[in-house]
């Protein structure tokens, strides 16, 4: 499982790190191959790069994919949870396995949707072929414009991502069962900052996820905060 | 009759609280398989081709660029120059604060974020001074939101890529808009200021000014690597957001130097997943304005309303009050996406000019960062500031009137918006 979470996280830092890059020199190398720089000038038109753009759309889908299944486990997947942060604890409980089991449910078939997509336009054809079982017959589905890279290998961000995102919804549900806990993403974050402002900053709870059963442990200042008041705190009085 | 069935679903979804995307994913999917015959897979493609656009990629750049320079020290250099220059009229450290938030808002792109970092540096420091707490709430918490209007800004992007608008005049049309309400907001704060008799700094000499000025400007050259590399026509808008994303990595680690190299993979996964958080809303919002397009309900809506004779100033008003309801329950990405794809061809029908009608619904977006209940920088505010939420909700009134006023302004004078892109010839 640990091992899960390390690729899952260095896919995507890899993923946007790469991505910046390639466009960063594809554009670099559309202005130097414009200066008269002798020799040099030559090497840089003969380099191609008109696949740079197509490679960073790749990329950042896979990105936006495997991405949302890391957001599960960061919990940073923004909703509206106004009304279920004004009940009680035990009913909004049961809203959130509801939409923890939706989310598997949405995830889990748009993920078998994908793989049979992929599965018809091209992955059946090349894997039988490559295993040397009779697939001539079989369709062996299109490729992408400027990589002629197979689309189903380009598309399998979807089944894989899809069902990874399925999982970490199941993960989450399973753990906030246990523990009542789940995990919660530090709007406003920022490094640099006095350390006493900071850990307040990060501990604010807001109404675009929904309050955990551990919500009260958490935020001890906001009901000091909200004490003083008439009671006309929608967000964090209870 | 399917329009009501798709809301009705939506609402009761969202409200729930599962994350927007899903609960879109899953009106769309419902819908489909209970009331038409398309077939599923269909639904699958969508979801790896709605986001295939080189112009969508702008948004994970941009987030990159900001997060680089999301950092106390950018904050602190900002603040220096803020003070420098206004901290001597009325009010000082407020009108600072309105400055300050206006340069690191746009720079690091995130509200919330932009609240937090001047805030935890210049409210103890007004409050030392003897300003009430309340007055730099209210200041910080209305000016952190002046990001989202001042190039570049993701919820632009949002707004262009749903309605395939022209990021680059976009991003021009909000410069002036952008500085007029910070103008605003400045004088509002001065007003209060002069008031209640609130204290000033001493002036700083032109040789602090240039000095502070010389140490802020790295950070605010971001701008002008965007706005000059997509106006000169260097860059498309997505290759300005590349290439800021790596002037802002290059400014942070050898000219700052606040990060170091150990700290760029965190940064770069901060960033991947808030991309991804907001690239999974946009593959699901394009399924979802897929299933009202083939139901032909934006169409439906529009012959409704020109044939009910509510006219263009009717309808914006209509658009306003609707997206400052939606913008006190849910984040301003979402919004955008879902109402967008509805309330533009109404719009286009009516003959409002697409663009200002982005700046409009991109201002309204910022008022939603303030008002309760579930105003992010609200929320950010109270934390930093230890104060409860209503208290603070009470705070920004005199500056959200302020706003309330400027999106009328910006409603009902398009020019305002259209000026500058017209003049540059970029619309």
């Amino acid at each position: 499982m640990k091992y899960l979470d390390h690729l899952e996280e260095w896919i995507i830092t890899f993923l946007i790190g790469a991505a910046t890059l390639i466009i960063f020199v594809a554009v670099m190398h559309r202005y130097a191959a414009g200066l008269p720089i002798p020799g040099v000038q030559d090497w840089l038109i003969a380099l191609n790069l008109s696949w740079a753009q197509e490679l960073c759309i790749i990329m950042f889908v896979w990105m936006a994919k495997f991405g949302a299944a890391y957001g599960v486990r960061t919990g940073i997947h923004v909703g509206v949870d106004v009304l279920i942060n004004s009940l009680s604890d035990s009913i909004r409980a049961r809203f959130i396995v509801f939409g923890l089991l939706a989310g598997a449910f949405f995830t889990g078939i748009i993920g078998a949707l994908g793989a049979h997509f992929v599965w018809e336009n091209g992955a059946h054809y090349a894997i039988f072929n490559t295993l040397g079982i009779a697939g001539k017959e079989l369709y062996a589905g299109p490729t992408t414009p400027d990589l002629e890279w197979p689309t189903w290998m380009v598309y399998s961000a979807i089944p894989l991502g899809s069902s990874l995102m399925c999982f970490r919804f199941l993960q989450v549900m399973v753990s906030f069962i246990r523990t009542g806990e789940l995990p919660h993403h530090e709007h406003g974050h920022v490094d640099g900052i006095e350390a006493e402002a900071a850990v307040v900053a990060g501990n604010v709870a807001d109404d675009l996820h929904a309050h955990d059963l551990k919500h009260d442990t958490r935020h001890p200042e906001s009901k000091v905060g909200a004490g003083g008041t008439a009671g006309g705190d929608k967000g964090d009085a209870k | 009759m399917s329009a009501l069935i798709i809301f009705v679903l939506l609402t009761f979804l969202m409200l729930s609280g599962m994350p927007v995307s899903i609960s879109l994913g899953l009106t769309v999917l419902t819908f489909l398989f209970a009331f038409t015959s398309t077939p599923l897979e269909a639904v699958a493609l969508k979801l790896f081709t709605g986001i295939e656009k080189f112009e969508i990629m702008a948004i994970p750049f941009f987030i990159l660029a900001g997060n680089f320079l999301t950092h106390g020290g950018v904050a602190k250099r900002m603040i220096h120059f803020a003070t420098s220059m206004v901290g001597h009229l009325r009010g000082g450290l407020g009108l600072s604060s309105v400055f300050a938030c206006a340069l690191f808002a746009a720079v690091s792109g995130s509200s919330p974020a932009t609240v937090v970092a001047i805030g935890s540096i210049l409210l103890p420091a007004m409050v030392r001074a003897g300003y009430p707490k309340k007055f730099g709430v209210g200041v910080i918490a209305s000016s952190g939101g002046l990001g989202i209007l001042i190039p570049p800004s993701i919820v632009m992007v949002m707004y262009a890529v749903s309605t395939n608008s022209s990021i680059g005049a976009l991003f021009m049309a909000g410069v002036v808009p952008g500085l007029l309400l910070a103008l605003f907001l400045g004088f509002t704060t001065w007003y209060v200021a002069k008031k209640g008799n609130y204290p000033r700094e001493k002036p700083s000499s032109w040789a602090e000014r240039w000095d502070a000025f010389r140490k802020a400007v790295w950070g605010l050259l971001l701008i002008l690597v965007v706005m000059g590399g997509i106006y000169s026509g260097l860059f498309t808008p997505t290759e300005a957001a590349a290439m800021s994303a790596v002037y802002a990595f290059f400014i942070a680690v050898f000219v700052y130097k606040d990060i170091g190299f150990a700290d760029v993979p965190k940064v770069l996964l901060n960033s991947a997943n808030m991309s991804a958080m907001l690239l999974y809303i946009i593959t699901n919002a394009v399924l979802f304005s897929f299933i009202l397009t083939n139901e032909q309900i934006p169409q439906g809506i529009a012959e409704w309303l020109t044939h009910s004779g509510v006219g263009m100033i009717g309808f914006l008003v209509a658009v306003n009050l609707l997206l400052l309801v939606m913008g006190s329950f849910m984040e301003p990405s979402s919004i955008i996406l879902i109402t967008a794809p509805i309330l533009f061809p109404i719009a286009m029908k009516l003959g409002i000019d697409p663009i200002h009608f982005g700046v409009m619904i991109t201002v309204n977006m910022e008022i939603g960062m303030i008002t309760p209940p579930v105003g992010l920088n609200l929320y950010v505010a109270s934390g930093v500031a230890k104060m409860g939420l209503t208290d603070c909700s009470k705070a920004v009134w005199p500056w959200l009137l302020t706003m309330l006023v400027f999106l009328m302004v910006i409603t009902y004078v398009p020019v305002v918006s259209t000026w500058l892109p017209k003049t540059l010839g970029m619309m």
